[in-house]
């Protein structure tokens, strides 16, 4: 069984909440329940593997940390890619033929989600969508400034088809700018993705160097 | 570039100007303008207004000579009596002539300015600090400067919606340039490199050139030996380099010329004499 930390904590709390509510808690159980919260917050925080880096690339280096972007609908990642193992690029069509990856319409979430999972909360709330006809307002998370010139095409031409890379690992390419995707629920922004970042990556796997290469 | 750079690769900095300087060229874009078939209808500039992003400054700021029009249609009269004369006009489109050996490169103190391994003599718009010695130094006077935030004004709503997204609208205090429509040559590379080919003539073709109605405009790559421009910069007898041209003066036929040549600037765009019928 895989043990999410962070979603076990909210599980807890929540229920906690509700029980405050109804004014049904006593001592023991609020004792019982920060126990039990202290056993969740030891647990390991992931129970899979590192993702591999590709053998052909030298992967960027760099950390960020920001904060939770709040989504219009708390979008799970991880349950789609590790527990489902869906590839990045069935959503995020657009990726292997333009400079955005793209966010998949809704359309493609209800082809699934017209029969998978349907007394959920959160899939109640995008078959509401659905049924207005709108779309959820997303928000970006990794964006760069408007001086910036990126091609998702370009890159993952040059590391997944060129190379013959197996595309069924292709999040391990992706991951590289994108961190873990696969243990986050909504995408979080884990790498800098600023110039020194960038140009180290270009510099260690053999990428142009010209200014107007990137910028605009 | 480190001192150990220098010292390793001296030969190679040091390359004479006729073999191209210190650049390891792909491309070198040029362009040919015949003023022969100009008739002056300023939709060059126009085109260059909708594809760079360029502001409209107003009147005010027109006649203080902020105007931000990266291609000007210049007016000449070849009778000079009389402010307006009746006939006798000429029109020269000038715009930057992206030279081999710019001028305004060597001077910007944060090598914003600089030439691509494409022959263009780019501006980092983002780098700029707003020295203006750049355009200071530029002898053809073809590089603006953002004196106002004109993004503001210039494109109230829904008008924001036509800009360019491949090209950054400048700010208050950068310097700006034509760059021959670096955004439709970076699409034109990528569109190649994905159909698996080099670039041929006429994948690239700039907005003014693209607008030109008579047809007057011609760009392509002069490294390239079968590209119209090249073609064209053989027919009249103009080359590359930075030096003096030799050419046939006799010969009427021949009527290619490079403005400020005898500056050794190198410039990309190849100008074709107006030829006249009768006497002005």
């Amino acid at each position: 069984m895989q043990v999410e930390r962070r979603t076990l904590l909210r599980k807890l709390v929540c229920s906690l909440r509700g029980r405050m509510r109804m004014k049904t808690v006593t001592i023991k159980q609020l004792l019982s329940f920060s126990v039990l919260a202290f056993v969740v917050s030891i647990l390991p925080a992931k129970s899979y593997a590192e993702l591999p880096v590709p053998a052909h690339i030298t992967p960027p280096v760099g950390e960020h940390e920001s904060p939770i972007v709040p989504q219009p609908i708390e979008f799970p990642h991880d349950r789609h890619v590790n527990d489902m193992k869906i590839n990045c690029m069935y959503c995020h069509t657009y990726a292997r033929r333009s400079k955005v990856a793209g966010i998949p319409p809704t359309s493609k979430c209800m082809g699934c989600h017209k029969v998978i999972a349907t007394d959920k909360p959160r899939i109640q709330q995008l078959t509401e969508y659905w049924e207005k006809g709108e779309s959820p307002k997303w928000l970006k998370v990794h964006d760069v400034p408007d001086y910036v010139h990126f091609t998702h095409e370009k890159h993952i031409r040059k590391f997944v088809f060129d190379e013959k890379f197996p595309v069924e690992d292709v999040q391990q390419v992706c991951g590289l700018c994108h961190g873990e995707v696969r243990g986050m629920t909504v995408a979080e922004k884990k790498k800098p993705l600023n110039m020194g970042f960038c140009q180290r990556c270009h510099e260690a796997n053999g990428g142009p160097g010209d200014c107007w290469a990137c910028h605009k | 570039m480190s001192f150990k750079n220098i010292l390793e690769n001296f030969s190679y900095y040091r390359r004479d100007a006729e073999d191209g300087g210190h650049h390891e060229y792909d491309h070198r874009f040029g362009m040919t303008i015949d003023l022969d078939i100009c008739t002056g209808c300023n939709s060059c500039s126009t085109a260059c207004y909708a594809e760079n992003n360029l502001a409209v400054v107003g009147k005010e700021r027109f006649e203080k000579g902020q105007a931000m029009h990266w291609m000007r249609v210049e007016r000449y009269w070849d009778n000079i009596e009389g402010d307006y004369a009746e006939e006798g006009a000429k029109f020269l489109p000038m715009l930057c002539q992206n030279c081999g050996a710019a001028t305004c490169e060597p001077v910007c103190p944060v090598a914003a300015t600089y030439h691509t391994p494409d022959g263009l003599n780019a501006q980092v718009y983002n780098r700029c600090i707003g020295s203006r010695y750049c355009s200071n130094n530029c002898p053809f006077r073809v590089r603006y400067f953002n004196f106002w935030s004109y993004y503001e004004d210039s494109w109230p709503e829904p008008l924001n919606m036509q800009l360019n997204p491949d090209l950054s609208v400048r700010d208050k205090g950068v310097m700006e340039k034509c760059t021959f429509c670096i955004q439709r040559i970076r699409t034109a590379k990528d569109k190649a490199q994905r159909e698996e080919r080099v670039m041929a003539d006429g994948d690239v073709v700039t907005a003014c050139a693209q607008a030109c109605p008579t047809g007057a405009i011609v760009f392509g790559d002069t490294m390239d030996p079968d590209s119209r421009v090249s073609k064209l910069w053989e027919k009249h007898q103009v080359h590359r380099g930075p030096f003096l041209q030799k050419k046939d003066k006799t010969n009427e036929e021949i009527r290619g010329y490079r403005i400020f040549d005898e500056l050794n600037v190198d410039p990309s765009i190849l100008y074709l004499e107006r030829v006249r019928d009768t006497e002005v």
